[in-house]
């Protein structure tokens, strides 16, 4: 079955912002527990408008698990909202 | 009828397993492993989509969790993500959209370009090579898609299933024959086992027996209708398929998450259903005069109800109150729910009503809920009744129609 966690933590990210057509990098990012995930890759950046709202939804990994981070694009916060290891 | 040698300019683009690989793609953890996109977290679930890993170990979509885990161990199960597919259909129509204006997306996964009439510097072999490229660039390394090159959309179609996954291929008059030749019946977009048993009866076994067939024998003995001359006609190159419809209704369904629900409980996923059908009609500028409600009981017995009405309506409201109306007859144990909305129209009515008042009010209050849902998200406002059922029913995407994406 499914392996994800559902999670809705507050972090704290590094991102650059740059050009070409993924202009928001998350580079690292820091749970509240203290740990810190390097971003090896984004597998796919997508909206999802909530009303007129807009989340940029980033699908990432560090090269072990998988993660969902979320930047609010009106309050300029993120959070992590899946995990998954894929462990069987 | 000689086969159509005009130029091939019609180009067929189909996302390879669009919706595993697009998980494959924004979960890297999961590119290489067998993957099935399913649509609700249970073990009784059915595959919507399965990887191409999951397909080689015998996985089949349609197939039950359960039978498929036992098949391909260590199936990673993905609970499916519209909106991350909607965003790759939308980057893959502006990329289609950038070589012609004739571009028609006939499902979430596949889309077709028209280049009749479109100035082109390079060969239609080049852009789809590019045009793989492009979707690799511009939505992701893992992302794959097959390009099928043909006069017409079903030679098209017919070509981008020729070597999956990431295949392309052409087909015109100098090699309609040999691919025939590889094809079963099956193989050709329409046919389905129903359909290959019809052309069994009259000893058509393959689809070369289905090409040498006459048009009058297609059309008289074989369809008996005009479809016959069609099917002539498509076999050989020649476009018949570029025809739009009309949309004729507007419904959902859904299977109860649970069989031991109260008639009380159904009702209300009923009435989400309704607002959710209001939601779509009115998003296509339509109203509706029948409501038509559907239920399928664990004995896979199949009960219907539906009511025309004089005037059309729009709102949640009213088809829901005609649905529940109608909904009071339906037999016990009940499996799956479905409600449709038919005898649709454009709201362009200039007929005024004797109750005008009334309708206005009406038109107010639900332009009004429409509004704050679009300000503040889908069902920001909805009835009380549907508060817990949202739980449940989540919004899924289709394969077939690209109407409401």
């Amino acid at each position: 079955m499914n392996d994800e966690v559902f999670l809705n933590e507050r972090i704290k990210v590094v991102t650059v912002f740059g050009d070409g057509l993924n202009p928001c990098r998350p580079l690292r990012f820091r749970r509240i527990n203290g740990r810190e995930i390097d971003v090896t890759e984004i597998g796919l950046r997508h909206p999802r408008a909530q009303g007129k709202r807009m989340v940029h939804i980033f699908d990432v990994t560090d090269g072990s698990a998988d993660y969902r981070i979320e930047l609010d694009a009106e309050r300029l916060t993120w959070r992590l909202t899946r995990e998954a290891d894929h462990e069987i | 009828m000689k086969y159509n040698i005009e130029k091939s300019l019609i180009m067929h683009v189909d996302l390879n397993s669009a919706f595993a690989t697009i998980e494959q793609q924004s979960r890297p953890m999961l590119r290489g492993r067998s993957v099935a996109v399913i649509n609700r977290r249970t073990e009784n679930t059915s595959i919507v989509t399965a990887s191409y890993e999951a397909k080689g170990a015998g996985v089949k979509v349609g197939m039950k969790f359960t039978e498929a885990s036992r098949l391909a161990p260590g199936l990673v199960a993905v609970e499916s993500d519209p909106a991350k597919y909607r965003y790759v259909y939308r980057k893959l129509m502006s990329i289609l959209n950038s070589y012609s204006p004739n571009v028609v997306m006939k499902s979430i996964d596949e889309g077709i370009i028209d280049f009749h009439g479109v100035p082109i510097n390079c060969s239609l072999i080049d852009i789809g090579y590019e045009i793989k490229k492009r979707l690799r660039d511009e939505v992701g390394c893992a992302m794959r898609c097959n390009v099928g090159i043909g006069p017409n959309r079903f030679l098209a179609k017919t070509a981008a299933g020729l070597h999956k996954p990431d295949g392309l291929d052409i087909i015109d008059a100098s090699n309609l024959r040999s691919v025939y030749r590889t094809l079963k019946l099956t193989d050709l977009t329409g046919i389905a086992s129903h359909m290959e048993r019809r052309l069994n009866a009259v000893n058509i076994f393959t689809p070369i027996q289905f090409l040498d067939t006459g048009a009058v024998a297609l059309q008289k003995v074989v369809f008996k209708s005009i479809v016959g001359h069609q099917w002539y006609e498509r076999l050989r190159g020649y476009e018949v398929d570029n025809r739009t419809s009309d949309t004729k209704t507007v419904g959902r369904q859904y299977v109860l998450e649970n069989r031991d629900l109260t008639l009380f409980e159904i009702a209300a996923r009923l009435h989400h259903l309704c607002e959710s059908v209001g939601h779509r009609l009115r998003a296509q500028n339509k109203i509706a005069r029948g409501v038509y409600v559907h239920v399928r009981t664990i004995d896979r017995k199949y009960w219907h109800n539906c009511r025309m009405c004089q005037m059309p309506f729009y709102s949640d409201n009213t088809i829901n109150t005609i649905a529940q109306q109608l909904f009071l007859d339906a037999p016990g144990r009940i499996q799956e729910i479905g409600i449709r909305c038919y005898e649709l129209s454009n709201d362009d009515n200039p007929q005024v009503s004797l109750f005008n008042d009334v309708m206005a009010r009406e038109q107010y209050l639900v332009s009004a809920i429409d509004g704050i849902n679009r300000r503040f998200g889908d069902r920001t406002v909805h009835s009380a009744d549907t508060l817990k059922t949202s739980e449940f029913m989540k919004q899924k995407t289709s394969f077939g129609s690209t109407r409401y994406l």
